[in-house]
C-alpha cells in the first residue's frame, strides 16, 4: 500500500498543520459561530441583516474595496520599477534607495498619516504653503483628507511589499533567459517587458494581494484621515459595532464577506499563474548581468527618490521636527529645539522602556513562529504531501483579511477559556502577531519555494536521502536568503502592529504601538513623535544587526558586488 | 491695632497652614495600608487622564504607600468599558478600580452588579459642587473633572475675534476652520453634543455642518488640529489644551458665555477586584490633596477643595458650567451618535 512509501516526516507535517488549524481556524471559527448567534443563544442570520441593511455600512465596504484596489495599483506603480531598477540595472545610489524602502517599511502607517496631515493638510499643510507662496494661488492643490489622500498614505507605506516580493523574484532570474530573447533580436525594453517582468508575475500578484489586504484591514491611518475626510471604511465602521453597547456578533458578520473576497483573489491568482510555468531557479547555475541604462539611469534614480520622498524622507522630517520641538505648532526654529520629549519618554516614563523590550521580543518570537509554520505549510502545499493541501494555503492566507481588531476578538474569545487560557500573558500577543502576519510569511515562503525545482530534492531522495535531509541540505541553504528576508518582513510589521495589540495587551504587556496610539488621541504629537522615533531607530538597529549576522551578502548582494 | 496685628498674624498663619499642611490622614489609613500590602497586584483601568498623568498618579500612590504596587491601563472611555466587559465575560479579575468619562458606563456596571460600594473617608475633601454626581449607593464617586469649552489658535485668531459662545461656531467666517471630536469615540464629545442639542436643538449641528467642521475622534484631536493650524477654532477640552499651551503652542481657551460643559467623571471599585484593599486606598488617594496636586501639575482640574487651580485656569466652581443630567447622558449619547452620523456622514 501507499503507506509504506511515506516517510516519518509525514507526522511532523500533520503536527504543523494541526498548529495552523489551532491558530487560524479556531479564532475564525469562533467568529463565524458568534456571527450566527442570536442573543438567546440560538442560530440566526439576523446579525448579517443588521450588518448589511444600512447603506452607510455597505458604502464603507465599497470604500474599502476602492481603497484596497487603488492601493494595490499604486503600490505596483511605485514598487515594480524600483525593484527592477535595483535588481537589474546599473542605476546609481542603490544602497540609499534600499535603505529608504526599508525605512518606509518600518514607519507605522499611523505615524506617517499624522506626518502627512502636516504635509498635505488642505489649510496648513507644508506642501500647500510652499505651493501658494510659489504660485500666489489662494489655496494649495493637496488635500490629505480625501480618498486619494488615504490611498497615497497607505500605498506609500505598503509599497515595500511590492518592492521586496518583486525584487527577490527578479534576483532569481538568470540573464540566460534574457539572452535568449536578445539573441532572437529583442531589444532591452522588449526583453524586460516580455521576458523579465512576466517571470515575476506571481510575485507581483502576491504583493498586490498583500497590499490590498493590508489596505482594507488597517485602522490607524483611516481613523486619522478618512473620518476628518468624511468617509468611512470597513475598519472605522467596525469600530461602531464595538461601541457601547458592543455588538460583537454584528461585527463578526460584517467581517465575513471579506474572507470570500480573499478566497476569490487567490483563486484568480492561481488561475492566471497555473497556465504558465514560472520555475526560474533550476540549480543549473546562471549568471545575472546589469542592464546598462546610460543617461536614463538618472531618470530612474529620480523616480526612486521621488517615491521614497513621499513614503519616507518627507514624513521623517516632520517626525524629527516634532520629536525635538518644544511645541511643534511653532515650526522650525532654534529656540524651539529641545531634548525634553525624548528625555521624558526614555527616562521619566519607565513604561516606554518596558514597552520597547516587549515590542522587539514579541515581534521576534512571532516572526520565528510564523516563518516556521509558513515554510512548512508552503512545502506541504507545493509538494502535495497531504491530500487537499491547497486548503492549507487558503487557511494560511486567511488571517490577513481579518482586521486586527476582529482577529483580536477571535483570539480573545478562543483563549480566555479553558483548555488554553492565554489572555493576560505575552503569548496571546505573540501568537496573535504570528497569526496576523502568517500570510506574509506564507506568501514569501511560497514564492521562494515555487522557484526551486523539485528535481533537486528528488535527486537527494533518489540517492537514498529522506525528505528531511533534502530539506536540510538542499532546500534550506537555497532558501536561506529568502527566509532572512521573510523574517524581516514579518518582524517589522509585528513591531508596529496596533489593531490586535490594542485589545489583547494587559497591564504588564504594553507594546510601543499601543503607547503611540494613546498619544495620537491625546493631542500630544511631541511625545508621539519621540516614541515613534524610538520605534523606528530601534527597529533599524536590530535589522542592521540582523544583516551583520546573516552576512553582508543578504539582500544587499546585487549592490555590494 | 492689636486686633489688626492679630488678624494679619492669623491670616499669615492660615496661609502657611494651607500651603504646607500635609494631607490629613484619614481614619483607618494605616490599617488599610497594611492590608493593601498583602493584596494581589493592583490594576487601574482609566480614561480620566492622558497617560503621563495616569503614570504620575500611580507613581505618587506608590511613593505615598510603600510596598503597594500600582499598574494602570490608560485608554479612551469606550475601550476601558469594552476591556472590562471582556474580562467580566471571561470571568477574569484584572482591574480593581475603573474610571470612565462616560458616566452611563458606571450606571450600567452598577446595574449589572459588577461594582462594590465604598464610602471614601476623604469624601469631605471633594469639592461640594461635585458631590451631587456621586452614586447615592456609593458604587461610584467623582474623582476627576474637566471642561469642554471653546479653544483657538492665537497665532491666527485675535482674542477679539475668537468665538465667545457656542453659537459663534456657526458663523460663516469659520467655514472650513472649525474642529470638533466625534461622539462615537469620545465621552467628552458625546456629552457636549447632548448638551448642545438640549440648548439649541439638532438645528445647531445642521448649521454647523454648513461650516464643514473637521471631525477627529477624541476631543483631544482638536488640540492637534489647532496646533497644525488646520483648524483655527474648536470645541475642545480644557486640560489638554492648557497643557499644550504651557509647552508653548499658540493656543488659548474661552469660557463660553452660554456655559462650558462640566465633565465630572467617576471611579468605581469592582466587585471582583483582585486587590480590594489597595482599591479602597487608591480611591482615598484620588480624592486626597497629594494626588490632586499631581493632577494640577499635569494641567488637569483638581477635585480636592483644598487645591487651587493654576494661574490662567479658572476654578471650575467659578466658571459658568452646564451639564446634562445623568438620564439625559444615558439615553442621549446613543441617540446623538446616530443623529450625528446622519448629519455628518461618518
Amino acid at each position: 500500500m501507499r503507506w509504506r512509501h511515506l516517510d516519518r516526516s509525514l507526522f511532523l507535517w500533520l503536527l504543523v498543520a494541526g498548529v495552523l488549524l489551532l491558530l487560524v481556524v479556531n479564532p475564525i471559527a469562533r467568529l463565524l459561530w458568534v456571527s450566527l448567534q442570536s442573543p438567546s443563544g440560538g442560530l440566526t442570520l439576523d446579525n448579517y441583516v443588521r450588518a448589511f441593511s444600512r447603506w452607510r455600512y455597505v458604502e464603507a465596504l465599497i470604500n474599502s474595496l476602492t481603497l484596497g484596489l487603488s492601493v494595490g495599483a499604486l503600490c505596483t506603480l511605485f514598487g515594480v520599477p524600483m525593484a527592477w531598477a535595483v535588481s537589474r540595472t546599473d542605476m546609481p545610489g542603490k544602497t540609499l534607495v534600499w535603505i529608504a524602502v526599508l525605512g518606509t517599511f518600518i514607519v507605522p502607517n499611523y505615524l506617517s498619516a499624522v506626518a502627512w496631515i502636516l504635509l498635505a493638510g488642505p489649510n496648513a499643510g507644508w506642501l500647500n504653503r510652499v505651493w501658494t507662496s510659489l504660485t500666489g494661488a489662494a489655496a494649495g492643490p493637496f488635500n490629505i483628507y480625501s480618498m486619494s489622500g488615504l490611498v497615497l498614505v497607505v500605498a506609500a507605506s505598503s509599497f515595500p511589499y511590492m518592492f521586496v516580493f518583486t525584487r527577490s523574484a527578479l534576483d532569481l532570474i538568470s540573464s540566460e533567459m534574457e539572452d535568449a530573447a536578445t539573441t532572437l533580436g529583442a531589444g532591452v525594453w522588449r526583453t524586460t517587458w516580455r521576458v523579465t517582468l512576466p517571470l515575476t508575475l506571481p510575485a507581483i500578484m502576491g504583493a498586490f494581494i498583500v497590499a490590498f489586504l493590508e489596505a482594507i484591514a488597517i485602522f490607524g491611518a483611516p481613523a486619522l484621515i478618512a473620518l476628518p475626510g468624511r468617509f468611512q471604511v470597513m475598519t472605522t465602521t467596525l469600530w461602531q459595532f464595538f461601541e457601547f453597547p458592543p455588538k460583537v456578533e454584528v461585527a463578526a458578520a460584517y467581517a465575513m464577506p471579506l474572507l470570500a473576497v480573499t478566497v476569490l483573489l487567490f483563486w484568480l491568482q492561481q488561475r492566471i499563474i497555473a497556465r504558465k510555468g514560472y520555475i526560474a531557479l533550476t540549480g543549473k547555475g546562471g549568471e545575472r548581468r546589469m542592464v546598462r541604462l546610460g543617461r536614463w539611469r538618472w531618470v530612474v534614480l529620480g523616480y526612486c527618490l521621488f517615491v521614497t520622498a513621499l513614503s519616507f524622507f518627507l514624513p521623517m522630517v516632520v517626525v524629527l521636527q516634532a520629536a525635538f520641538a518644544k511645541a511643534w505648532g511653532r515650526g522650525f526654529s532654534l529656540d524651539n529645539l529641545t531634548l525634553q520629549n525624548v528625555r521624558f519618554v526614555v527616562i521619566d516614563q519607565p513604561l516606554t522602556r518596558a514597552a520597547t523590550l516587549h515590542t522587539f521580543v514579541y515581534g521576534g518570537t512571532a516572526a520565528v513562529i510564523a516563518l516556521t509554520l509558513a515554510l512548512a505549510i508552503a512545502y506541504i502545499v507545493r509538494r502535495r504531501l497531504v491530500p487537499y493541501a491547497r486548503v492549507l494555503s487558503y487557511v494560511a492566507m486567511a488571517p490577513f483579511v481579518i482586521p486586527g481588531i476582529v482577529l483580536a476578538i477571535g483570539f480573545y474569545a478562543s483563549y480566555t477559556v479553558k483548555p488554553l487560557v492565554l489572555y493576560g500573558t505575552a503569548w496571546i500577543l505573540i501568537l496573535a502577531f504570528a497569526t496576523r502576519f502568517l500570510p506574509i510569511a506564507y506568501a514569501n515562503s511560497d514564492a521562494a519555494l515555487r522557484s526551486i525545482n523539485p528535481e533537486m530534492e528528488d535527486a537527494v531522495r533518489i540517492l537514498g536521502g529522506g525528505r528531511l535531509l533534502a530539506l536540510r541540505k538542499v532546500v534550506g541553504p537555497l532558501l536561506k536568503r529568502g527566509l532572512a528576508g521573510a523574517f524581516i518582513l514579518v518582524f517589522i510589521p509585528a513591531t508596529r502592529e496596533l489593531s490586535s495589540a490594542i485589545f489583547l495587551y494587559t497591564a504588564g504587556t504594553q507594546v510601543l504601538a499601543v503607547l503611540l496610539f494613546d498619544k495620537s488621541d491625546e493631542g500630544n504629537f511631541e511625545y508621539l513623535s519621540a516614541i515613534g522615533l524610538i520605534l523606528v531607530l530601534g527597529t533599524v538597529a536590530l535589522v542592521l544587526a540582523g544583516f551583520r549576522l546573516v552576512g553582508r551578502d543578504f539582500m544587499l548582494r546585487r549592490t555590494a558586488s | 491695632m492689636r486686633q489688626l496685628v492679630a488678624l494679619v498674624f492669623a491670616a499669615v498663619l492660615a496661609a502657611a497652614v494651607s500651603v504646607s499642611a500635609p494631607a490629613r490622614a484619614f481614619e483607618g489609613e494605616k490599617e488599610l495600608h497594611e492590608a493593601a500590602k498583602k493584596d494581589k497586584p493592583f490594576t487601574w483601568y482609566t480614561a480620566h487622564y492622558n497617560s503621563e498623568t495616569a503614570a504620575a498618579i500611580c507613581n505618587g500612590f506608590e511613593a505615598k504607600y510603600p510596598g503597594v504596587k500600582c499598574n494602570y491601563v490608560r485608554t479612551t472611555a469606550q475601550v476601558a468599558y469594552q476591556r472590562q466587559a471582556q474580562d467580566q465575560k471571561a470571568g477574569l479579575a484584572v482591574a480593581s478600580v475603573i474610571s470612565s468619562t462616560d458616566t452611563s458606563h458606571h450606571g450600567r456596571m452598577k446595574k449589572d452588579g459588577w461594582l462594590q460600594p465604598y464610602t471614601p473617608k476623604n469624601l469631605s475633601e471633594l469639592i461640594d459642587a461635585f458631590k451631587p454626581f456621586n452614586d447615592p449607593d456609593h458604587q461610584f464617586v467623582a474623582t476627576a473633572a474637566g471642561l469642554v469649552l471653546l479653544t483657538y489658535n492665537t497665532s491666527a485668531v485675535s482674542e477679539k475675534d475668537a468665538p465667545k459662545k457656542w453659537t459663534d461656531l456657526l458663523d460663516p467666517k469659520w467655514k472650513g476652520k472649525v474642529s470638533i471630536g466625534h461622539p462615537g469615540f469620545s465621552g467628552y464629545v458625546g456629552t457636549w453634543v447632548v448638551q448642545m442639542k438640549k440648548l439649541y436643538g439638532w438645528d445647531y449641528f445642521k448649521k454647523l455642518e454648513l461650516n464643514k467642521p473637521r471631525i477627529g475622534r477624541s476631543i483631544n484631536d482638536t488640540v492637534t488640529m489647532l496646533n497644525a493650524k488646520e483648524s483655527l477654532v474648536a470645541a475642545g477640552p480644557s486640560a489638554t489644551t492648557l497643557e499644550s499651551k504651557a509647552k508653548g503652542n499658540p493656543l488659548a481657551v474661552v469660557y463660553p458665555e452660554d456655559g462650558a460643559i462640566l465633565m465630572v467623571s467617576p471611579s468605581s471599585i469592582l466587585k471582583n477586584a483582585p486587590a480590594p484593599n489597595t482599591a479602597k486606598l487608591f480611591i482615598e488617594y484620588l480624592l486626597s490633596k497629594d494626588c490632586n496636586e499631581i493632577i494640577l501639575k499635569n494641567h488637569q482640574d483638581p477635585v480636592n477643595k483644598h487645591v487651587k487651580p493654576a494661574a490662567g485656569a479658572k476654578p471650575l466652581t467659578q466658571v459658568k458650567t452646564i451639564r446634562p443630567s445623568y438620564e439625559e447622558i444615558d439615553k442621549g449619547i446613543p441617540e446623538v451618535i446616530e443623529l450625528f452620523r446622519d448629519t455628518f456622514g461618518i
